[in-house]
């Protein structure tokens, strides 16, 4: 993530004066929705760059080095071969964006990744991920690790206690949520983030990148999203170091749609790699 | 080979993602077209009528400009025969228990339902419209109106009793319209068991279409008949016997045309004029939302008009920046591509736009447009207007389509000034997050409509409807219904047209007042003067007009009023209106209950008054109690007024609010001097109107002993009773600008001037037709048709959330 947010002094005053009014943001949620699609070739080229913005991940108590090695092959090689040919994007070294663990696992992507002779970066969520709720000590000490272990992008989970008590921290990239929460990333929360995004651009020339993660499962959804983000703060917020997306098994049905863009048949399960 | 080229593509997207086009295919609706041999006639009584000999008119794509089919122009004879069909339906329609009429709609519902498809490529095809709009939006609605309405047709009988069809119901509408607008008109019409004649402008397939689809329902085929001519046939259409309605939707002028050349032709006349709307946004908005609510308002194929829109001074540079960078994202195109904003709506809208952009231009205005829209001429862009002069044209013209007129305001007085100081009063929106502030200018504003927070909903139980220049006829909910409902006896109208009427002259000279005989009693009474501003007051003219008991002797004097007495009489209502409309309905029920003791006591003055009318004694003490009856129960109605609503896909409430019209003047019938006064006067002031009225012309005295009382009982200028030439009075009151309202019951030359006149400003008028009312019964003279009458509706979106 090369965007750097250089912080600015912290004015409360920008946030008693943010008017949210929710019924209408609702209806825009809906209406962005329905507003725009693409088919076809756009399809399928707006579907390869949602490839590039995927944080691939795996976020299990049961993860493995076995596992962490299969994710990062698939981060690296995210669609077969022969449908990037047919699409004659084979050279475009399309991967996903980075590849997304536990601390403990960092050290295990990092060599796989290093294994498959690729540059993708490791992110790892760290302090007390995900509920934050531990001493600042720890969670200082957990990112301190992460990175020694070779993690070059950090998602932190501020703690809520301070935000719902109006104390807020800063960052270069905001994110909707854990994907932990039973509500993970929704559209209209999206609108009020993206439009706080180009607030604080406007105000300060810093642009600060955005990740929804959780329950973005579909290629349609991952379209849904490149839009909201296209209509909400333009163009230049679509590239990885301003835009992620976090997400598991979103890859796999992209790379079905893909498929039956370029076959003109439905892929079977057997079909395309597992990840 | 092919893989390649697409590959080549797939990778410039990859590097611009750009959008790509999303083609709605059509091919259905040219199938359809092809049915019917590329040439459209009329649907009348379940037939496609195809007459020869007509001259045809070629129904283009606004875009491409193909030909897609030639329609026959109707001429006077075919909208005769529809006519015709409309009259033979209705019998066997209206005669059909309102389950039965349910059951229809329904089944026309499910018929929409089947051919959805064609209906919305068909409707975007030929109108240009963004097809999203037409399939995600109005099919939908137009079968949710048909659902709702047939519960409504369901329920009739109980819901609405003492209520019965019109007739044959009228529907002109104009070129660029939605086939939606003509469904919230056509569903409760035929609902309530009225038929319906429709008059589409030349080139509009959509409503043939539909039309064929309610035919080959197979039974009642002539309850829905649709003719294809130029607005110029409507003169044609109302005159066509049975008609008993005409509802007009189209610009203001062409309306103001038609008023007038339909007075006296029988038929009620409901307008629909403008399609401009307001959004009003205030400091402590969501202005992000709010520029949403402007793409909603403006630039997304919503409505058919443009946008006049008032930002605070405070927040002005902030909008306009989120405002210019949101314009930059939306996207012009053909209508049939999925993924635009807006369409095209052909050269005529084209030519509007841009005439009004030039005229700005040169006026001084700053005009910012953007968006990803092709530059070829029937596309126009987003188009932003600013810097406008205050007193320029253009502030005071409609603004059309697709564009929107900003301007800054610095209070929220100002802006509610600003608001409510255009002839127009259809809809209007307020964004603002204090509670207090939103539902007060939510009161405030003269419009048919006003959202808080949101822009453009709708709902088929939502009365939708407008007051001013924008006409005052309704549709949706009940109000929508009662459009097409009269009281149950009525007798069916007829032509009562007086050719040699000289609109001109009518009541213009009064005729002179001579002493008319010896005076008895024991002295010469003064005459009664003018009851104006809360006293009697001598006429401007100092002249006054004898009035004979039925014995022809001479009963008294009373003050001969004329224009400049009009002219006080309706300032001094304008004084007493905010006063009045503050109050509460129980405040105004106390005030009635008062007059209804104070008329108790003068009872014996009164009676006497009526007896020398030659009134019965018995009749005339009845009179006088069913008087002071009709203010006691006029009073209890003043509580209850207004409901909320519950509508779909909406948190929070829809208020119907019941407002009062503004002042009202009353031209009340020669006959049952005092019953009458009191009949018209109470709902009148129950729903917070003021009042100018002409009290009988054989018997103004009841009337005025009433004044005596109200001189102490009533706010100041609440009611003004002039007396005088009743021609004379109904010119003055009728030609006024600023009186918002008008009853008459007089002669039928009166009636058919005061429809004439009322063209001016657009008010609502309510005329006899020279017709007597049975104002000792019920539903005459103190029927729900009053209620009805003396009040206009309001809905007010209140969407919740937090």
């Amino acid at each position: 993530m090369a965007a750097q947010n250089p912080g600015t002094e912290l004015d409360l005053s920008w946030i008693s004066k943010i008017q949210v009014n929710q019924p209408a943001v609702l209806r825009r949620a809906e209406q962005i929705q329905a507003r725009r699609t693409v088919k076809k070739e756009w399809q399928a080229a707006w579907l390869l760059k949602a490839v590039t913005f995927i944080d691939l991940t795996t976020l299990s108590g049961d993860d493995t080095s076995s596992n962490i090695q299969r994710l990062c092959y698939k981060a690296k090689y995210p669609i077969r071969e022969d449908l990037l040919k047919a699409l004659n994007m084979h050279d475009k070294d399309i991967t996903t964006a980075a590849v997304c663990v536990y601390p403990a696992r960092v050290c295990d992507a990092v060599k796989a990744l290093k294994a498959a002779g690729c540059t993708i970066p490791v992110a790892s969520v760290a302090t007390g991920f995900p509920a934050a709720q531990t001493h600042l000590k720890t969670r200082l000490e957990e990112i301190r690790l992460a990175v020694e272990d070779g993690a070059m992008e950090i998602d932190v989970v501020i703690n809520r206690t301070l935000v719902l008590t109006g104390q807020w921290e800063g960052s270069d990239f905001i994110k909707t949520s854990t994907g932990k929460e039973t509500v993970n990333a929704t559209f209209p929360v999206a609108i009020v983030m993206l439009r706080a995004i180009r607030d604080f651009f406007w105000k300060t020339g810093n642009k600060v990148g955005f990740k929804p993660a959780g329950g973005i499962r579909s290629a349609k959804d991952s379209l849904a999203w490149l839009s909201l983000i296209k209509e909400e703060l333009g163009d230049e917020w679509l590239k990885p170091e301003l835009f992620r997306i976090g997400a598991s098994t979103l890859l796999s049905d992209i790379e079905r749609q893909i498929y039956h863009h370029v076959t003109g048949r439905y892929a079977a399960y057997h079909d395309l790699p597992m990840c | 080979m092919a893989a390649t080229r697409a590959g080549t593509r797939a990778r410039e997207i990859f590097t611009s993602l750009e959008y790509g086009p999303v083609p709605e295919s059509h091919a259905c609706a040219l199938a359809w077209l092809d049915t019917q041999d590329r040439c459209l006639g009329h649907y009348v009584n379940g037939k496609w009528l195809k007459p020869e000999h007509r001259n045809s008119v070629p129904c283009q794509d606004p875009i491409t400009g193909e030909n897609l089919a030639s329609c026959l122009q109707a001429q006077a004879e075919d909208v005769a025969a529809a006519a015709e069909a409309s009259r033979t339906a209705l019998e066997n329609w209206s005669g059909l228990p309102g389950a039965s009429r349910a059951q229809h709609l329904t089944r026309l519902a499910k018929m929409i339902q089947k051919h959805q498809r064609l209906l919305w490529t068909l409707e975007s095809l030929v109108t240009g419209r963004a097809v999203r709009e037409v399939r995600d939006r109005d099919v939908p609605l137009a079968q949710q109106l048909l659902q709702y309405y047939a519960v409504q047709a369901h329920i009739q009988e109980e819901a609405l009793a003492g209520w019965e069809p019109m007739g044959v119901i009228g529907l002109i509408l104009p070129p660029m319209f939605s086939f939606l607008e003509m469904m919230w008109r056509i569903c409760p019409a035929l609902a309530v068991g009225c038929t319906v004649v429709v008059l589409v402008p030349l080139g509009s397939p959509t409503p043939l279409l539909l039309a064929q689809l309610a035919g080959e329902l197979g039974s009642f085929p002539g309850i829905l008949n649709m003719i294809s001519g130029p607005a110029s046939l409507g003169p044609v259409l109302a005159s066509q016997p049975g008609v008993q309605k005409v509802v007009f939707c189209g610009a203001v002028e062409e309306g103001r045309a038609l008023r007038r050349t339909l007075a006296g032709m029988g038929p009620e006349l409901g307008l629909v004029l403008g399609a401009e709307s307001l959004l009003l946004l205030t400091e402590t908005a969501d202005v992000d939302s709010a520029v949403e609510g402007v793409v909603d308002a403006a630039w997304s194929d919503r409505s058919p008009g443009g946008l006049r829109l008032l930002i605070q001074e405070s927040v002005w540079d902030e909008t306009m920046r989120r405002l210019q960078a949101r314009m930059g994202c939306l996207r012009g195109g053909r209508g049939l591509d999925g993924a635009v904003d807006m369409g095209a709506r052909g050269a005529a809208a084209h030519a509007l736009a841009q005439r009004y952009v030039c005229e700005a231009q040169s006026q001084g205005a700053q005009v910012f447009q953007a968006g990803d829209v092709p530059s070829d001429s029937p596309f126009f862009p987003p188009t932003l207007i600013s810097d406008l002069p205050p007193a320029s044209p253009c502030t005071q013209a409609e603004v059309p389509w697709p564009l929107v007129v900003a301007s800054p305001f610095r209070t929220a007085k100002e802006a509610l000034a600003m608001a409510n100081g255009t002839p127009r009063g259809g809809s209007a929106s307020v964004w603002s997050e204090r509670l207090g502030q939103a539902l007060d200018l939510g009161y405030r504003l003269q419009m048919g409509t006003v959202w808080i927070n949101a822009h453009g909903l709708r709902d088929p139980a939502v009365p939708t409807g407008g007051c001013k220049e924008s006409g005052s006829s309704w549709h949706g909910g009940l109000d929508g219904l009662y459009e097409y409902l009269r009281p149950s006896g009525t007798p069916a109208w007829l032509p009562y047209l007086s050719e040699n009427l000289n609109y001109d002259i009518f009541g213009l000279a009064v005729p002179s007042t001579l002493p008319a005989g010896s005076e008895t009693g024991p002295g010469p009474a003064p005459p009664f003067g003018l009851f104006v501003g809360g006293r009697f007051q001598a006429p401007g003219a100092r002249s006054s007009r004898p009035i004979q008991d039925s014995h022809g002797n001479l009963h008294g004097y009373v003050a001969e009023g004329g224009a400049k007495d009009i002219r006080g009489a309706v300032e001094a209502a304008h004084q007493a209106a905010p006063g009045w409309v503050g109050q509460s309905p129980g405040t105004r029920a106390a005030l009635l209950w008062a007059l209804a003791a104070a008329l108790e006591r003068r009872e014996s003055t009164l009676v006497s008054r009526l007896e020398r009318q030659g009134v019965e004694l018995k009749a005339a003490k009845a009179e006088v109690e069913l008087s002071v009856r009709r203010l006691r129960a006029w009073g209890a109605r003043s509580q209850t007024q207004g409901h909320s609503l519950q509508v779909a896909e909406l948190r929070g409430p829809v208020l119907r609010l019941r407002e009062p019209l503004g002042v009202l003047a009353i031209v009340c019938p020669d006959e049952w001097p005092l019953l009458a006064f009191v009949s018209l006067l109470a709902p009148a002031l129950a729903y917070g109107n003021t009042v100018v009225l002409v009290p009988s012309g054989t018997c103004p005295f009841p009337a005025l002993e009433v004044c005596q009382d109200m001189a102490t009982l009533l706010p100041v200028g609440l009611v003004n009773v002039v007396t005088g030439d009743r021609d004379h009075l109904t010119r003055c009151l009728a030609l006024h600008q600023d009186v918002q309202a008008l009853w008459y019951f007089g002669s039928a030359q009166g009636s058919q001037f005061v429809e004439w006149a009322s063209a001016g400003n657009l008010k609502p008028v309510w005329v006899n037709r020279g017709y007597r009312r049975a104002w000792d019964q019920e539903a005459e003279g103190a029927g729900s048709e009053l209620e009805l009458r003396a009040a206009r509706t309001k809905s007010l979106w209140l969407p919740m959330g937090d």
